[in-house]
């Protein structure tokens, strides 16, 4: 048995370098601080976000009255939705107010952005005052909103008398109560759109524009030639938020109508807050969000495919 | 949420507590909360910290009237005993209460309304008052029976009452002088006579003045009155089965129905719940369900009609009154049940519960109060409180605070012509008969 002596350093070091890694060390040490950076991120989501989600599911099939343990009842809140009229009409109001606050509020917002885009005196101001409705609290607005619907002494019928239009109703007739709150929504939802879009049009490479005008493209063959289809992106991500938006609407029925009359207004959202703080029925809200989540996860699944949103 | 915490020194606090001890003993008044504090013999045995949360004393007024009047009274008797508020309204305690329970932070003392306290005693969520001795018997003689009853289920006491808001008839004197009518309508006909009579429009048709405004009041708190006063009652005599679409319910739908349809005595949308002024107020009704407290409106938006506002009991087969109410609970999970027996105790007292009531325009409902300066200066709540005997109140079921909230669009749904009068009702039924068999 020989017995080698102890080396140099430097060959020591060389012999390190030579050997082989037990592992992958650069490999492994980016993988672990790749996890470390998404940790809060992921304990967020999965704390605040998947557990609800999940909680919110399994609820949706008991009988939870806050008071006692949820009971399991499957399929019965479902059951029990489908054959309840108001929630029906609370789902169809939830649509036809999405139908029209989110088209109009997107076309009125991609125009305004176009107009704000142009080099205007004064434009920051306007870009404000645009984005003004969109962080303040949906409660003054619909304060203000209420006087002026007001039927007695409101701005719109002042207005409206000095035609010679008879008053109206805005709020209190079932006829015109969702197209009132509709008009709302729609106002109050273009500041944000407006901005997304305006950001995506500052995106756009002026040579194509160049282009097309050498080309001999007028300003409105340039605006659904090269402006709209190149925002594509950007309406994909608008329509998105907008529709989620819109499904999720409540503060505006809860100030300006409370969902009448007679259900005019009510909306899916405040449905649910109905049944899980008027009713205490906590296993219905959350079949009812469940029902609710799922519209939403169809239609972005459906813009998804119209928009070609996929699409980088 | 106000953090309220003693500064009493205890040496001080003990002598105040001694002194309010021997006023108890010595002065036999029948106020819950001194002799609450007789019975523990010693005020300062009751201690702890504990939540308040209360829909009543509402904004600065309320506050104030609370934090520097009463609880420091309360701190004199029960210096031991902190006591934390939380501020709500009627609109928001639902949600606060929803979310108390379900995460098992449920207020020590709790304020509730008239037809709640069937859902939370029947759940557990309360605590049985007899247990920590007080009695329905002993509380019989300081309310009405019917006034009681809000804070009893199945034969126990879990509530006290605090003070109550009712609903009746009230008229403009004047207008109703203009037209020749000297005296309120004493039944449902003559309601309709007067109401026709003192409706007024323009030449172009446009409503000025509602013969009979509707519309400013809770329509389901509306429909109560006449439904009350029509002889008809909420539920059957043993809570099991909905009553309100019976043939008298039916028809005081129908009256109120055709007061706006055929009659044309109020347009839908001439006013509201959430109007700033009350119709009566400013001339545009002549008669109305009125709210006790708009004599306190009045008196801030229009006092030079003191003597002209008319209360009147609301007639058909019977004198129709509704009332709510607040009523103070004690938790079935209180750490501290004496220190919030002892709160409750003093809130619902005659001295607390009379400044409280004096706040916010309302209706004492201890009957002892009647003879109070301030009911007696009061046309309106003296008017409810020397006829509560015919008051009715709502709930009496668990499930009532799921019910009531269907009222309103079935009644809208009637008087707009959706639905007939027995539709509206008998769905609503239909709904009421679904969550009692849940």
């Amino acid at each position: 048995m020989t017995i080698k002596p102890p080396g140099t350093a430097s060959e020591a070091a060389s012999a390190a370098r030579r050997r082989p890694r037990r592992s992958i060390p650069a490999g492994r040490k980016l993988r672990r601080a790749g996890w470390l950076m998404v940790a809060p991120a992921l304990a967020h989501t999965i704390l605040w976000i998947a557990i609800p989600v999940l909680a919110t599911l399994v609820l949706s099939f008991t009988d939870y009255q806050v008071f006692r343990a949820p009971r399991w009842v499957a399929l019965e809140n479902y059951v029990e939705l489908w054959n309840d009229d108001v929630f029906r009409k609370a789902t169809w109001n939830t649509i036809v107010y999405t139908f029209f606050t989110v088209p109009v509020s997107m076309a009125v917002a991609v125009v305004i952005a176009v107009l704000l885009n142009q080099k205007l005196r004064g434009r920051t101001i306007y870009r404000a005052a645009f984005f003004l409705p969109q962080v303040t609290a949906t409660v003054a607005i619909a304060m203000v909103w209420l006087w002026m619907y007001n039927p007695q002494y409101g701005l719109l019928n002042g207005l409206l008398s000095m035609v010679g239009v008879p008053r109206q109703i805005w709020l209190g007739d079932p006829s015109l109560a969702l197209w009132s709150v509709i008009a709302v929504g729609i106002w109050q939802g273009i500041g944000m759109k407006m901005l997304i879009y305006l950001a995506a049009l500052q995106n756009i490479d002026q040579n194509l524009y160049e282009a097309a005008s050498i080309d001999g493209a007028s300003k409105v063959q340039q605006f659904f030639s090269i402006t709209l289809p190149m925002l594509k992106p950007a309406t994909f991500f608008v329509f998105v938020i907008s529709i989620i938006g819109a499904f999720q609407v409540f503060d505006q029925i809860y100030v300006l109508t409370d969902g009448g009359p007679a259900n005019a207004t009510t909306m899916m959202t405040y449905e649910v807050y109905r049944s899980a703080f008027q009713n205490f029925r906590m296993g219905m809200a959350c079949a009812q969000s469940v029902v609710l989540f799922a519209f939403l996860i169809v239609l972005t699944v459906i813009n998804r495919r119209l928009t070609g949103g996929d699409e980088k | 949420m106000k953090k309220e915490t003693r500064r009493v020194k205890a040496s001080l606090a003990a002598g105040a507590a001694a002194f309010s001890l021997v006023l108890v003993a010595c002065g036999g008044t029948d106020n819950g909360s001194e002799a609450r504090g007789d019975a523990n013999s010693g005020d300062s045995e009751v201690s702890g910290d504990i939540t308040l949360l209360t829909p009543i004393y509402e904004g600065n007024e309320g506050k104030q009237l609370l934090e520097e009047e009463l609880l420091p009274q309360f701190y004199e008797q029960y210096p031991e005993v902190t006591v934390t508020v939380d501020y709500t309204n009627f609109g928001s305690l639902n949600e606060k209460l929803t979310t108390a329970v379900a995460s098992g932070l449920v207020p020590d003392v709790m304020m509730m309304g008239v037809g709640w306290i069937e859902a939370f005693a029947s759940n557990g969520v309360l605590a049985d008052l007899g247990e920590h001795g007080v009695t329905i018997d002993e509380l019989s003689g300081d309310f009405t029976p019917e006034i009681l009853e809000g804070g009893v289920w199945e034969g126990d006491l879990y509530a006290v009452p605090i003070m109550l808001d009712t609903r009746f008839g009230i008229a403009r004197k004047d207008i109703l002088a203009e037209a020749g009518f000297t005296e309120p309508p004493g039944s449902f006909e003559e309601l309709r006579e007067y109401a026709i009579a003192l409706t007024e429009r323009s030449d172009s048709g446009e409503l000025e003045r509602a013969g009979f405004d509707l519309l400013s009041m809770d329509l389901r708190q509306m429909y109560e009155v006449f439904l009350f006063a029509n002889g008809g009652s909420l539920f059957n005599d043993d809570y099991t089965e909905p009553a309100f679409n019976s043939p008298e319910g039916v028809e005081a739908l129908q009256f109120l129905v055709d007061l706006v349809q055929e009659d044309e005595v109020e347009d839908i949308g001439f006013s509201s719940t959430d109007i700033d002024v009350h119709p009566l107020l400013n001339g545009r009704a002549a008669m109305a369900v009125g709210h006790n407290n708009l004599w306190i409106q009045l008196q801030e938006a229009a006092p030079e009609l003191a003597d002209e506002l008319m209360p009147f009991s609301i007639t058909g087969t019977q004198p129709g009154m509704f009332f709510g109410g607040t009523l103070a609970t004690v938790s079935s999970g209180s750490s501290h049940p004496e220190a919030a027996m002892a709160l409750v105790e003093f809130l619902a007292g005659e001295e607390a519960a009379l400044a409280a009531n004096e706040q916010r325009g309302n209706v004492p409902a201890r009957t002892a109060l009647l003879d109070s300066e301030y009911v007696q200066s009061n046309p309106l709540v003296q008017f409810a409180m020397e006829n509560l005997d015919v008051a009715q109140r709502e709930g009496g079921v668990p499930q009532w605070l799921e019910i009531r909230g269907d009222f309103t669009p079935a009644v809208e749904s009637a008087l707009l012509g959706q639905k007939t009068a027995q539709e509206a009702l008998d769905d609503l039924a239909d709904g009421a008969r679904a969550a009692m068999d849940r």
